[in-house]
């Protein structure tokens, strides 16, 4: 396993930029999992070039540095209910020790605790690339491969939202999270691309297979319910 | 590199790669007590530590991270050797038990005190949702916590830890701390990876990439040049062994049907080739250069695929028999010449024929099943399904073989040590008497570690090549080649009447044992041993198959056949009880055994042999099924303010038995020592679940002698006597009873030579409390070490030595009922344990607070079958979900909110003190209560396990 250690932000996004087989190592809870995302990869560790603070902006909005882990979110007096809900979706107290938000936003997993949330919630991401500091939207940043660090989120916490997930186990990867803020859907669903939309409707642009997490008739039934019936 | 940090408050400097994973490192490091049982998968939580003050996996974190950290593993928590108070309070809640990752679950408590003092329930669940406890489940965690807090408040227990039984009894029935516990929750060194100096070669396995195929041949030239490469064990330098890897009594009902390694491969990830190497960087690289030429074969994964004309054949090769062979049985091998196919060697007749893929099979009944159907006012007749499970110990199967003085040493972690012995000794074509087998402390087992499934080839590359050899399964490796449970097709037919009667029963079980034959006939016959005899029916057949596939390998595991009978014959009874409009308490009452029914079902059930016809000896099945009744408020139906969520009730009665009667055989030795303490040497394996403490509570008993006495070694089969193993639910009832014979024999030698020293008729003499002989006559006194002192002074007769063998034809049967309260979501399919109560008739139970950690553990295990696991292949017979987050098994938000364990006293006169088994039968209840629960909730049956949402979903008309 390689290892490099960028002494800026800055530096980690060059690294990353010129050697394609690598991820940013942050709370190492998906890179440094067996059979886990930084497999067969060099990683470059951004530990220590990036803020895990979570703070209150001079307009309300909460900024969350992309260190911050998961518990971190519950245990903050600043994070909305709804969000905590979704760092409570890792069932683990230790995962949620290690895994930062960050590294849950960046690995664009089909079963990410918060990235549906995000989407909805239209928390924007404050990023770094090789051309310099930029701000994007999570909904904008989820569907595409870009390789850019994220430096931190900013949420509105006024905003609440609904989220559901169904899986097999508490600590399974999930089958699906639903998330709802107002009239902003989303749909994580395995094996899928998430999905946003502005209507529970959205359910039918997902394309849905089969696969150990149960058939693609079962997941799409899920979630043509999940923002009607099925969201007690 | 080196990294300086500070570990349990001191100063230290870890060495290694950069990228290491710190657990490795730590535990190189000599903090053993930081394990690893899902290989860097952040699940299991073995590898836990407090890492700058945040409990962490280790396994993810790499040494270089470490870097000025602050880091605490379970060794801190010791005073000295004294352990802290959680540590104590866990021994004494009884969840210390196969104990992987006790050490780690301490250090978790432990700091979940430090931050809060006074959890609540929801906040221990939070702190222990990382960790994976599959022994003794959760529910004693929470009296764990509360024992600490008494302890560190009060310096004393204050709440019951588990009811007591037989007050006429100094310890047994009565809570008391297992006597490995300490060197368990404090990380001992205890395990078999802790035995393995850093200098042992590595042994890796080259596994198949085909589910069914030949091996035309095999090229190992390049990899034999690496330089760390020993040597390279294959289908073409293996002994011509023929064996099988059940460990069951010697001649097995099992057939021996393959090598050590087969000309055949018969699974994706059967052995194809074993490396002997340096290193495991080496052993991969060597595995990477060996080339190996396939033939494809098509492949049969279900039991109805193998029974289909013309299916592919597992087996194809020459068939012999050691006893009973077939007139035609020169026939039947002509044209089978294939040495590629290898041979199949049966001890006696399983009524198998590999030319069907047909394994074994069995049939048999009592009475006049048709007769019975057409007296019926109403007949079901359905199929239950069971799927292929694994046993998920978190210690995977390891092994340690070395070559000392010319004899083989195994270190193992297994449940039966001779019969190891005795597979290592025909593999490596050595006598027993070259082969000493150690069983260190077992991290978990379930009936997986009855199979011989890793010492064999362990033990036979360290004795060909004379280095010592380790090798550990991948968390990969224990699900597809490895044992698991065996998925099975109960189909059941049950007629009755409209009083609740049952007419008749007919039951097919149709079993798949995958590749190899471990337990083939054994196990389906277990479902209608332990599940038949339930029922007071005069009509009832049985007939059973056993198909070869080409899944993962099957084998024994916790409950062995029983869950599957009993979730089938359960569940049909249900829904017969439905169909004749019956209430289900009614159907069961009017049609379960009572003590002195006549077993007449028996006579065709044994174990590859005719069984015994015994009547029902001791039974609290009764009172289980009163008991748990009035618990659940059997008939009331709950309604859970949500149009959504519908709850519903089910319960299943249940048996299992206490060892093999006729087969089993356990012996002990029990030693006065020269200072009046004694040491007892138990055949029996102790694999996590107190049989140790049994032994030694059983000499206290007898002799009067404190627990700090007594020392047990068990399972080395050096120094121990045999025993044929810890499987069968035989621990207490076998190996008790024969530490039980042995200290009873010790005693009387011990009166012996009393009387001689103290001048008095042994008749007049007995003991007291703490280890006296004294006479009732003169008041005379003598303690055991001035006994055995003068015993074996120059002038004395010898050190006092007694050996206890038991054996018996009496069959200790436990009985229970298993209640389960569920919530199903009428629109997703969300189910939801709300109160499990388990309710057992174990006779008397020696270590009750173990008794009922075994009870949680199995019913969670069960849980776990029931709604959430299984082994999903593709179709090339590729394991899916090959880890445990995939795999599903149940953590600490899967436990039922309400969730007891009930022990039925009833005292039986063949157990020792009156001991039965408990812990395999606690495995039998939920998949069938949980089921009918289903259906009282919200109409639908689901037949095949996992009970899943999509499954009720699909019962529903949702989907």
């Amino acid at each position: 396993m390689v290892i490099h250690h960028p002494s800026t932000a800055l530096e980690a996004v060059m690294t990353r930029k010129e050697i394609p087989c690598s991820v940013y190592l942050a709370g190492g809870t998906e890179d440094l999992r067996l059979g886990g995302q930084g497999e067969g990869k060099e990683l470059i560790d951004i530990n220590g070039l990036v803020s895990s603070d979570i703070v209150k902006r001079d307009d309300g909005m909460i900024e969350i540095g992309a260190l911050a882990t998961l518990q971190d979110l519950i245990e903050s007096d600043l994070i909305p209910e709804c969000v905590k809900k979704g760092a409570r979706l890792c069932a683990s107290f230790e995962k949620r020790n290690s895994a930062t938000v960050g590294g849950n936003i960046a690995s664009r997993r089909d079963d990410s605790y918060l990235g549906a949330l995000f989407c909805v919630l239209d928390v924007v991401m404050h990023t770094i690339t090789p051309h310099g500091e930029e701000d994007k939207k999570v909904s904008d940043y989820f569907p595409t491969g870009c390789r850019r660090l994220i430096l931190s989120f900013v949420l509105d916490p006024k905003k609440e939202a609904f989220i559901k997930r169904f899986g097999n186990t508490s600590s399974s990867h999930a089958t699906l999270i639903a998330a709802q803020c107002e009239d902003r859907f989303a749909l994580s669903v395995k094996g899928s691309k998430m999905v946003m939309g502005s209507s529970p409707e959205i359910y039918k642009d997902v394309e849905y297979v089969s696969d150990i997490a149960g058939s693609a008739e079962y997941k799409k039934y899920l979630a043509s319910i999940v923002f009607t019936e099925g969201g007690k | 590199m080196d990294v300086k940090c500070i570990i349990n408050n001191k100063n230290v400097i870890l060495s290694g790669r950069e990228d290491e994973r710190l657990r490795d490192v730590l535990y190189r490091s000599g903090y053993n007590s930081v394990r690893d049982s899902d290989d860097s998968e952040g699940f299991a939580g073995s590898d836990t530590v407090v890492f700058n003050g945040k409990l962490k996996y280790s396994n993810l974190i790499l040494l270089y991270q470490a870097e000025g950290a602050e880091i605490r593993t379970a060794e801190g928590l010791l005073n000295s050797r004294e352990l802290n108070y959680v540590q104590k309070a866990m021994i004494s809640s009884g969840i210390v038990q196969s104990a992987y990752n006790a050490p780690a679950a301490a250090l978790i408590l432990t700091w979940l005190l430090e931050h809060n003092p006074n959890p609540t329930k929801d906040e221990i669940k939070e702190a222990l949702s990382g960790i994976f406890i599959r022994d003794a489940g959760y529910e004693h965690y929470y009296l764990a916590v509360k024992l600490a807090t008494e302890l560190r408040d009060f310096g004393e227990y204050r709440s019951e830890i588990a009811p007591s039984f037989r007050p006429q009894l100094n310890i047994i029935g009565k809570p008391c701390d297992k006597i490995d516990g300490a060197s368990l929750v404090s990380g001992e060194k205890v395990f078999v990876e802790d035995k393995v100096p850093q200098d042992a070669w590595c042994l890796h396995v080259l596994r198949s990439p085909f589910a069914h195929a030949y091996i035309n041949s095999i090229d190992t030239t390049e990899a034999e040049k690496l330089d760390g490469v020993e040597a390279i064990i294959t289908a073409f330098n293996c002994p011509d062994i023929f064996y099988m890897q059940a460990g069951q009594g010697n001649p097995e009902p099992s057939p021996h049907d393959r090598r050590l390694f087969n000309r055949k491969v018969r699974h994706v990830g059967d052995r194809v080739a074993g490396i002997v190497a340096r290193t495991k960087e080496i052993a991969d690289k060597a595995a990477s250069l060996i080339k190996v030429e396939y033939e494809p074969l098509d492949a049969v994964y279900t039991v109805e695929e193998a029974m289909a004309e013309g299916a592919p054949l597992v087996h194809n090769g020459i068939v012999e028999y050691r006893a009973g062979a077939p007139d035609n049985l020169d026939e039947y091998n002509k044209g089978h010449e294939d040495v590629r196919e290898g041979k199949v060697v049966y001890q006696f007749p399983l009524h198998a024929d590999i030319r069907r893929n047909l394994a074994a099979s069995n049939k048999g009944q009592i009475g006049d099943v048709e007769k019975g159907f057409a007296e019926a006012d109403a007949i079901v007749e359905e199929t239950y399904q069971t799927s292929q499970i694994q046993h998920t110990p978190l210690e995977p199967h390891v092994c340690y073989a070395t070559v000392e003085g010319g004899r083989l040493v195994v270190h193992a972690s297994t449940q039966v040590p001779y019969h190891v012995r005795r597979i290592v000794s025909w593999v490596c074509q050595i006598p027993e008497n070259k082969v000493h087998v150690i069983k260190e402390r077992v991290g978990g087992g379930y009936g997986s570690k009855q199979d011989i499934l890793v010492e064999d080839l362990t033990a036979y590359c360290a004795w060909v090549t004379g280095k010592p050899v380790y090798y550990r399964n991948t968390r990969a490796e224990e699900f597809y080649a490895n044992s698991t449970r065996h998925p099975m097709r109960v189909h059941v037919k049950m007629g009755g009447k409209k009083d609740g009667t049952i007419t008749a029963i007919f039951m097919e079980v149709k079993a798949n044992t995958g590749p190899y034959g471990n337990h083939a006939l054994t196990v389906p016959m277990n479902s209608c041993s332990k599940t038949l005899p339930l029922f007071a029916v005069d009509n009832m057949k049985y007939d059973l198959e056993v198909y070869y596939t080409n899944t993962p390998p099957a084998g024994a595991y916790q409950g062995y056949g029983t869950p599957k009978g009993t979730y089938g014959l359960m569940m049909a009874m249900a829904e017969l009880a439905d169909k004749l409009g019956v209430d289900y308490k009614t159907m069961v009452e009017k049609n379960h055994v009572e003590s002195g029914y006549m077993l007449e079902i028996l006579k065709g059930l044994g174990e590859g042999r005719e069984g015994n016809v015994v009547p029902v000896g001791s039974c609290g099945l009764t009172e289980a099924i009163e008991k748990g009744c009035e618990m659940i408020k059997w008939g009331e139906k709950e309604d859970s303010g949500d149009p959504d969520w519908k709850i519903g009730k089910g319960f299943a009665m249940i048996m299992q038995g206490s060892g093999l009667p006729g087969l089993d055989h356990s012996e002990a030795i029990a030693k006065l020592e020269t200072d009046g303490t004694v040491i007892l040497n138990s055949g029996g394996a102790d694999i996590g679940t107190g049989l140790d403490t049994i032994s030694a509570k059983i000499v206290s008993e007898i002799l009067c002698l404190p627990m700090d006495k007594i020392t047990v070694v068990s399972g080395d089969t050096d120094s121990c006597a045999f025993d044929t193993g810890a499987y069968a639910s035989s621990g207490t009832f076998f190996s008790g009873n024969a530490s039980l014979v042995a200290t009873k024999k010790l005693k009387d030698l011990i009166l012996e030579e009393a009387a001689k020293q103290l001048d008095e008729e042994k008749e007049d003499l007995d003991v007291k409390a703490p280890g006296v002989v004294w006479s009732k006559k003169s008041g005379k006194e003598i303690t055991y070490g001035d006994l055995s002192h003068t015993a074996i002074s120059g002038t004395g007769r010898g050190q006092m030595i007694a050996h206890g063998s038991f054996v018996t034809a009496a069959s200790s049967v436990p009985y229970g009922a298993h209640f389960a309260q569920v919530a199903v979501n009428i629109k997703t399919g969300e189910v939801k344990v709300q109160k499990f109560y388990a309710l057992q008739d174990a006779g008397t139970p020696i270590n009750p607070e173990a008794a009922l950690c075994q009870m949680y553990g199995a019913v969670m295990k069960s849980i776990g079958h029931s709604l959430y696991e299984g082994i999903i292949l593709d179709k090339d017979g590729n394991t899916l979900n090959a880890n445990l987050t995939d795999y599903g098994v149940p953590m600490i938000y899967e436990a039922p909110e309400d969730f007891k364990s009930v022990l039925i006293d009833v005292d039986d006169p063949d157990g020792p003190f009156g001991a039965k088994s408990i812990s395999e039968i606690a495995c039998n209840g939920a998949a069938p209560a949980i089921g009918i629960a289903i259906h009282d909730a919200c109409g639908v049956w689901v037949r095949s396990w996992p009970m899943s949402p999509e499954k009720i979903l699909k019962g529903l008309g949702k989907i």
